[in-house]
């Protein structure tokens, strides 16, 4: 514990030189060793013993994620690292590669400046790899490469130095392209961010093994790529990794090449915040000024048995103190600050202060949740962080004791609360809970939390899909009267262009924004001027236009039309799926002169079945998700692998050869996709790799819209039959 | 038939005689109670009172699923009760212009309604009022406080040198019946509500209209919203300008505070 202590303190007086602090985070597709590779920095800085790295894997600290060998939420840690005769402090948070956890990536990338892309060298870039590039790149997160699994090169491969320097060489040339086309229309960042062996921004080694090498390294100890296959090949592993310890080289590197906070912040705050940007704050945060006003981004919820929920985030100015009443993005009321603390390993270690540029974990922030903006003044909050990620599955879940109930519903609120890509929805009349998330095994891990973790036994239900319903074409004017007959609205739906469901997906036009802004974003998108100027509420991807001039009383009862409209497209017109991609445009509307007249009971089911009829009429359709499915597998058991795809309503995309596997690209629907690993692993005999990514809806196919509805409406106890209008499908 | 009959203001007795006639003679009554009701009694009271079944229909069985109604119409004599007046405050127009639809014969019986207590109990002259408004409960349209339009309203009449009527909201959990779950604005918070906007200004609560002891009482909002005024129903008045018997009429009637009123 001693050194430990002597750790903390070094971080603690490290922390006021922002010159001297790099923010990172370790990023990868599924299974390429990050994990392996933070616990060898951990140990190369003194946190755990040399002897275990690799085995203990620290940063896995849920009991499920060191069974799974994969990592499930992104965890934080603290250390210290001597480069060029100068200590540096060097805050590191891991991510889940696993493609279900995509938001924890995202949101970690909010609170680092440089990005460790960690690549397996027999595998290559993976699609994966792909996706926390892009979900770096957006965030202006600096990216570095390591080559990882170069031990199996040498040993499993038997590959020679030129056989192994061409294929790095290709992963590298393969990473650059995709760099080169991320950040080619970024124009905030005009340097050059591609990575190459002789800038020294790429690392090769073996994370298992604990060795490393990079271009400066092999300068500093005279090593080569001819001694390292001789070393690797006489298994003298331990010797290599005693001359040539990888944390060293990748710390290195971080030190070197990352961006420290007072290079990244100007740089990268008009990149996540949209506030004024002459204000003070702006300014205070781009200075990283720790006598600044306190701006903290929340990127992570945890929980602390004795301690409870935990904020961890990235301070952008100020000073972040026990006992400060600060303001939650997103609620009224001011939260006080009870401990500061900074993460060591898996533990949290309290300190007096946290100043700007540091990552700190804070308790007593009640109303955070991951993605809040927390500040001592109001303020504009950070750009929602971008991340595209609509739960696909839902699975119900209850208590198999009643008198778990209360503890059940309070965990579902919390598992919602620290991973806002899953949605709880919590129904207390029949204790049947609802909750959707990315995949299967997304939804899987959460039940066994529950489970383990909280003692509370729960019985799952089947994993359901989660449909959409979206509108086909332009509607004709329809009218809503209310029940009373005495308020009247006029309706038309459109179908939203994919360049503005994007543009609101990413987060780029809400109604949260400036309504300038919004009105250009929405310009740019392609909408007209006039409409983007009536936009008078966002739900969902969907857009209300008020297109009305002069109605008296209208604007008392629009919060009522909104209401309406709300309940309309969470429930669409044909399976009570959500609707997406609809514009609604309100042309006219005749009031009550008084306000009784035109009260919710009025206003709400009128403005409900208009909506509903305009979507008709709009030939609405169901949507369901599919996934971008990629198998890698032996050329004699491609077409089986094929199959698998096909035989799934999937359609097979391209085959092509990369060294001596096949691999196959594809889309296939994710309701298909269920129970997939087990057909593909007997399809195959267990010799193809997989991996799925989610891919937005797509109509489904007509032949099989009506058998869906009625399956969806039956299952959610509707009547059957469908409102006679739709006789379209 | 269809016959619509108001029940008046406060119990099994308010009805007219007229009015009572034509329940009493009906093959099937009908009432609703989600937008008023009669304080001073229950349904059981009026129909052993008046010897006869009364089905209550809630929101939806009237205004979305009238056709019980306008069938029992169609086949005989039936009445449709509410309190007050059937066509006032509360406007069946629209079950009535459904019944001529379907070629059914409508008849009105009025009811003693509140805008007949508003100037009967206060003297504020019937000729000199403006547009009536309902005070909603706050959220109960959507909004906070007092709606735009109900300050509008108010403004609107005084400019005008005229009085306005304040209905006082009432919220029935439709299909329940009229005792289950009720909520009655009492003139207290009303004039709460509105002396935020005008906590000077005079306005008159009347409690209990019909009723064997009602109460009128004439002060500032500010004052009006410490006060207790005892069971419901309540009403609002807030006065434009004051003609000399008006002023009497308030002074004598209603306590009104001479600080108040006009000197002649």
């Amino acid at each position: 514990m001693g050194r430990r202590k002597k750790i903390v303190q070094e971080c603690e007086r490290l922390m006021d030189k922002p010159e001297n602090i790099r923010n990172i985070a370790i990023a990868a597709h599924v299974d390429h060793g990050k994990t392996t590779l933070t616990d060898n920095l951990l140990a190369g800085a003194g946190m755990i013993s040399q002897d275990t790295a690799g085995e203990q894997l620290a940063m896995d600290t849920e009991e499920d994620e060191q069974e799974r060998g994969i990592t499930i939420d992104a965890a934080n840690v603290s250390m210290t690292h001597e480069y060029e005769g100068d200590n540096h402090l060097i805050n590191l948070i891991d991510t889940p590669g696993h493609v279900d956890f995509g938001g924890d990536v995202t949101r970690a990338m909010r609170a680092v400046d440089g990005a460790l892309v960690v690549v397996d060298a027999v595998e290559g870039a993976m699609p994966q790899t792909e996706t926390v590039l892009r979900q770096a790149l957006r965030e202006g997160v600096k990216p570095t490469l390591f080559i990882n699994k170069v031990d199996r090169l040498i040993s499993e491969l038997q590959e020679g130095p030129q056989e192994m320097q061409d294929r790095l060489l290709s992963v590298i040339h393969d990473v650059n392209e995709l760099i080169r086309g991320m950040t080619e229309e970024m124009d905030d960042i005009t340097e050059d961010w591609t990575v190459g062996v002789e800038d020294g921004t790429v690392g090769f080694g073996s994370a298992l093994y604990k060795w490393g090498v990079s271009m400066p390294s092999m300068q500093r100890t005279g090593m080569d790529f001819g001694d390292i296959i001789d070393l690797e090949r006489a298994d003298k592993r331990q010797e290599l990794h005693d001359r040539t310890p990888l944390s060293d080289v990748v710390l290195d590197m971080v030190c070197e090449h990352f961006p420290n906070p007072l290079d990244a912040q100007p740089r990268r705050i008009p990149r996540i915040w949209r506030g004024d940007a002459e204000s003070d704050l702006a300014g205070t945060m781009r200075l990283v000024d720790e006598d600044g006003e306190l701006v903290m981004m929340v990127t992570d919820i945890g929980i602390d048995p004795h301690a409870g929920e935990i904020a961890a985030g990235r301070v952008f100015s100020g000073t972040i103190e026990k006992g400060q009443e600060l303001y939650v993005s997103g609620t009224a009321r001011q939260n006080r600050v009870q401990s500061v603390g900074i993460y060591m390993g898996g533990e949290r270690e309290e300190v007096e202060r946290v100043p700007a540029g540091n990552i700190a974990a804070v308790t007593g922030l009640k109303d955070a949740i991951a993605g809040s903006t927390v500040s001592s003044v109001e303020m504009t909050p950070f750009e929602s962080i971008e991340h595209i990620s609509e739960p696909v599955i839902t699975k119900s879940v209850e208590a198999r004791n009643m008198d778990d109930l209360p503890k059940l519903i309070e965990t579902l609120q919390q598992v919602a609360k620290e991973d806002p890509t899953i949605q709880v929805e919590i129904n207390e009349e029949t204790g049947e809970h609802l909750i959707s998330g990315q995949g299967e095994l997304h939804l899987e891990v959460i039940g066994q939390r529950i489970e383990r973790n909280q003692g509370i036994p729960i019985n799952t239900g089947e994993p359901i899909v989660v449909y959409r319903e979206a509108p086909q074409e332009a509607s004709g004017e329809v009218e809503g009267v209310s029940p009373n007959r005495h308020n009247k609205f006029y309706i038309t739906v459109e179908t939203l262009s994919d360049d503005i469901v994007d543009e609101i997906q990413l987060g780029n036009v809400s109604m949260d924004m400036p309504e300038l802004e919004r009105r250009e974003a929405l310009q740019e998108a392609g909408m007209d001027k006039d409409t983007s100027q009536n936009v008078e509420h966002i739900h969902g991807t969907n857009i209300l236009i008020d297109d009305t001039k002069g109605i008296q009383h209208l604007n008392e009862t629009m919060e009522l039309v909104v209401e309406g409209l709300e309940e309309a497209l969470d429930d669409g017109p044909l399976a009570a799926e959500p609707v997406q991609g609809a514009l609604i445009r309100l042309h006219d509307a005749k009031l009550h002169e008084d306000t009784i007249h035109r009260g919710p009971a009025q206003v709400i089911p009128a403005v409900r079945e208009a909506v509903h009829r305009s979507l008709i009429d709009g030939e609405i359709r169901l949507l369901e998700p599919i996934q971008d499915v990629r198998i890698d597998v032996p050329s004699e058991h491609m077409g089986a692998a094929s199959g698998e795809i096909q035989g799934r309503r999937g359609r097979v995309d391209d085959m092509y050869q990369e060294g001596d596997l096949m691999v196959i690209e594809g889309i296939a629907p994710v309701e298909e996709m269920i129970g997939f690993s087990s057909d593909i692993r007997s399809a195959t005999e267990g010799r193809a790799s997989w991996n799925t990514e989610n891919a937005g809806f797509r109509v489904l196919a007509d032949n099989l819209q009506p058998d869906l509805i009625e399956e969806i409406r039956q299952r959610k106890g509707m009547k059957l039959e469908l409102p006679p209008s739709v006789d379209y499908i | 038939m269809l016959t619509f009959v108001g029940l008046g203001l406060y119990d099994e007795r308010s009805i007219t005689v007229e009015g009572r006639d034509a329940l009493r003679a009906a093959d099937h009554a009908f009432a609703e109670f989600y937008t008023s009701r009669l304080v001073g009694t229950s349904v059981d009271a009026l129909e052993s009172h008046h010897g006869i079944d009364i089905e209550i229909r809630d929101r939806a069985g009237v205004e979305r699923n009238p056709d019980p109604i306008l069938d029992a119409a169609e086949a005989g004599d039936a009445v449709f009760l509410t309190a007050g007046d059937a066509m006032i405050s509360t406007t069946h127009v629209d079950l009535r212009l459904r019944a001529v639809d379907r070629g059914i014969d409508t008849r009105v019986v009025h009811g003693v309604t509140a805008q007949s207590a508003a100037s009967g109990l206060t003297g504020l002259q019937n000729y000199r009022f403006g547009k009536a408004v309902t005070l909603p409960f706050p959220r109960a349209h959507g909004g906070d406080g007092v709606p735009n339009s109900v300050v509008d309203s108010v403004a609107a009449n005084r400019e005008r040198g005229l009085h306005t009527l304040v209905y006082l909201d009432i919220k029935v959990d439709d299909g329940r019946g009229p005792d289950a779950g009720e909520r009655f604005m009492t003139a207290d918070v009303a004039a709460d509500l509105l002396a935020a906007e005008w906590p000077d200004r005079l306005a008159v609560a009347v409690a209990r209209a019909g009723s064997p002891d009602p109460l009128v009482v004439a002060d500032r909002l500010a004052a009006l919203a410490d006060r207790d005024f005892g069971d419901p129903l309540h009403l609002l008045v807030i006065p434009g300008e004051i003609h000399h018997v008006e002023a009497d009429a308030l002074r004598t009637l209603a306590e009104a505070p001479a600080s108040l009123l006009p000197e002649r």
